[in-house]
């Protein structure tokens, strides 16, 4: 048994593996992308917040 | 309108507007993500010649052109920064960079997915293909490039001229399809290639999420980077303390 037909009892049949795939990538790249920008945004406030209490002590 | 845009010059203004328009670009995008993938996904119906493996055109389409308007915006506004020396253009093609190469990977690995049913191959090194290839090079090289420096001006400055000389590139990955015979099929919008007015409406919506995640995406990391460059200034410090209080 392929991939391909491992994958067929999802929507699309024979496509599925290859529909599902692309989508789950497609989402993946996404999500990993906002997860990253918000993840630095915070971090970035972060290093500030202790560089600016360092130089107030 | 152009006095707001050149208000928009200024980190703080810059800083505040990007604040205000991050949740209108990111509410959007999850309502109209949720439709266009049911309209992709459910209410269109299977192609008569590709069956439902055609419904990949859904994402790949809107994150090529998507991979294509990205770094133009990105050389354009490279390109302001070096003629006008406005810091906040510099922000902008900074953080469109990851984002652009983003969308040249989506669009790359679901175009070699969608390739294997309908061609038989994952890969050919057919014109089309190829300068994709080397937009997500450009976009790899402009972030090398941009790394390289440790003051942010001389970085934007050497990074914005190899953004500007790669504008070349755009043209021959539209035209490709036309000046070489490849076996990439021709465009995909306008020619009637959509036969079903659903294709069409999900296709649109598609791209307009894809739009709205790059607004989404460029106002959040526009944030960050204005902080880190900003750092020594009494806003940031008051922000950023006063966000700890």
């Amino acid at each position: 048994m392929t991939i391909v037909e491992y994958f067929s009892f999802l929507p699309y049949g024979k496509y599925a593996f290859y529909v599902w795939s692309a989508y789950g990538i497609a989402f993946i790249t996404v999500a990993t992308l906002f997860i990253r920008a918000r993840s630095n945004h915070k971090q970035t406030l972060i290093n500030l917040n202790s560089k600016y209490s360092r130089q107030d002590d | 309108m152009w006095k707001w845009i050149q208000r928009q010059a200024s980190p703080k203004v810059f800083y505040q507007t990007c604040t205000k328009l991050t949740p209108w670009f990111l509410l959007p995008f999850i309502v109209l993500g949720a439709i266009g993938l049911y309209w992709a996904l459910v209410v269109s119906p299977a192609d008569y010649q590709q069956g439902d493996g055609y419904r990949i055109i859904y994402i790949h389409v809107p994150s090529a052109i998507m991979s294509m308007t990205v770094y133009g915006v990105m050389a354009i506004a490279g390109g302001i920064g070096l003629i006008w020396q406005i810091k906040m253009a510099e922000v902008v093609a900074k953080v469109s960079a990851p984002i652009g190469a983003a969308f040249t990977i989506i669009a790359l690995a679901t175009g070699a997915i969608w390739g294997k049913p309908m061609w038989g191959t994952w890969w050919v090194w057919d014109a089309r293909l190829t300068s994709e290839l080397i937009l997500l090079f450009l976009y790899l090289a402009y972030m090398s490039l941009n790394n390289a420096f440790d003051n942010p001006r001389t970085a934007a400055k050497a990074s914005s001229i190899l953004a500007i000389v790669g504008l070349v590139n755009l043209p021959i990955i539209h035209y490709s399809v036309k000046w070489w015979n490849t076996l990439h099929q021709g465009y995909t919008v306008g020619t009637g290639g959509l036969k079903d007015p659903d294709m069409g409406i999900a296709l649109g919506i598609m791209f307009l999420v894809f739009v709205l995640l790059y607004a989404a995406l460029v106002t959040i990391k526009a944030k960050t980077e204005v902080l880190t460059r900003e750092q020594n200034s009494r806003w940031v410090k008051d922000l950023v303390t006063g966000e700890r209080s």
